[in-house]
């Protein structure tokens, strides 16, 4: 292995490491209670979990696509939508800082710090 | 730029097989519900490819591949996506194939995998219009590494049984 091959290995490594202190950072539980949902770069709304009513909302997207989102017992999900692949609703309630991303309508739930 | 017929038609074949990988790839249910993580196991063809053929060669199956894998698979979206991703991959791999020998292409592979899930980013980022997306990056990430390692590994065992000096020709 020379020289060149080395460098690139190490810095392969170094990317790794990162990523993987990434992901630990990432999904570490979230103590906020305020999350917020953004679609197609914009906030719609606010909400602050701890004293959010059990509700569904629906909201559509530009292309006539619709995402229904749940909150429940102060925890937030989505529990339907039209998009083809339904990543969001795979991926659950909405725990740590990986957010709820709905690529096709461009949606986004995640937690924001207390702003107050 | 001259390609013989034997040339373009092992290209073809290459494309072909490309897609092949592709479309059973598809039928692999998801292991995570994070979108980008996937296998990529096209992604032997390319590393392959990239050991073998032109710069120009390559581009044209991967460009191939991507157009009609996402004719089969999604929309517009998807293929903005694997267009962003697939370009960045290749353009990397195609600088390191010179400074990274056949015997370790697994590592020209990672660095595709990890260029390839960059180049998905920053096309989310464009179209999500908000860095909340970023948040997927490091698993990603992660998961290209590991993936990369083995389509790598993969493309290693093509290059060595079909034989040839693994040179770019």
């Amino acid at each position: 292995m020379n020289l060149k091959t080395k460098i690139c290995l190490a810095a392969v490594i170094l990317i790794f490491l990162a990523a993987l202190a990434g992901t630990v950072y990432v999904l570490r539980p979230i103590d906020s209670t305020y999350v917020e949902i953004v679609q197609d770069g914009t906030v719609l709304y606010t909400i602050d979990l701890a004293d959010a009513e059990n509700q569904s909302f629906t909201i559509e997207s530009e292309d006539g696509g619709y995402n229904v989102v749940t909150i429940e017992d102060g925890q937030i999900y989505m529990s339907d939508a039209d998009c083809p692949d339904g990543v969001c609703i795979s991926s659950g309630v909405l725990r740590s800082g990986l957010s709820i991303v709905c690529l096709p309508h461009k949606l986004v739930i995640r937690f924001v710090e207390d702003t107050e | 730029m001259n390609i013989t017929p034997k040339r373009l038609a092992e290209l073809s074949v290459l494309t072909a097989l490309a897609l092949i990988i592709f479309v059973v790839e598809l039928r692999i249910p998801d292991l995570l519900p994070i979108p980008g993580v996937k296998l990529g196991l096209a992604n032997i063809i390319t590393v392959y490819a990239v050991y073998r053929y032109r710069g120009i060669e390559v581009f044209m199956v991967v460009l191939v591949r991507i157009l009609f894998g996402s004719m089969f698979s999604g929309g517009v979206s998807t293929m903005l996506y694997s267009l962003a991703g697939g370009m960045l991959c290749l353009s990397g791999m195609l600088l390191v194939r010179h400074i990274i020998p056949p015997r370790h292409l697994w590592l020209c592979s990672i660095i595709g995998a990890i260029l390839h899930n960059t180049g998905q980013m920053i096309m989310a980022v464009l179209l999500m219009k908000t860095t909340a997306v970023l948040c997927y990056y490091p698993i990603l990430l992660f998961s290209g590494c590991i993936a990369g390692l083995f389509t790598g590994l993969c493309a290693g065992l093509v290059v060595s049984r079909v034989g040839g000096d693994g040179q770019p020709r």
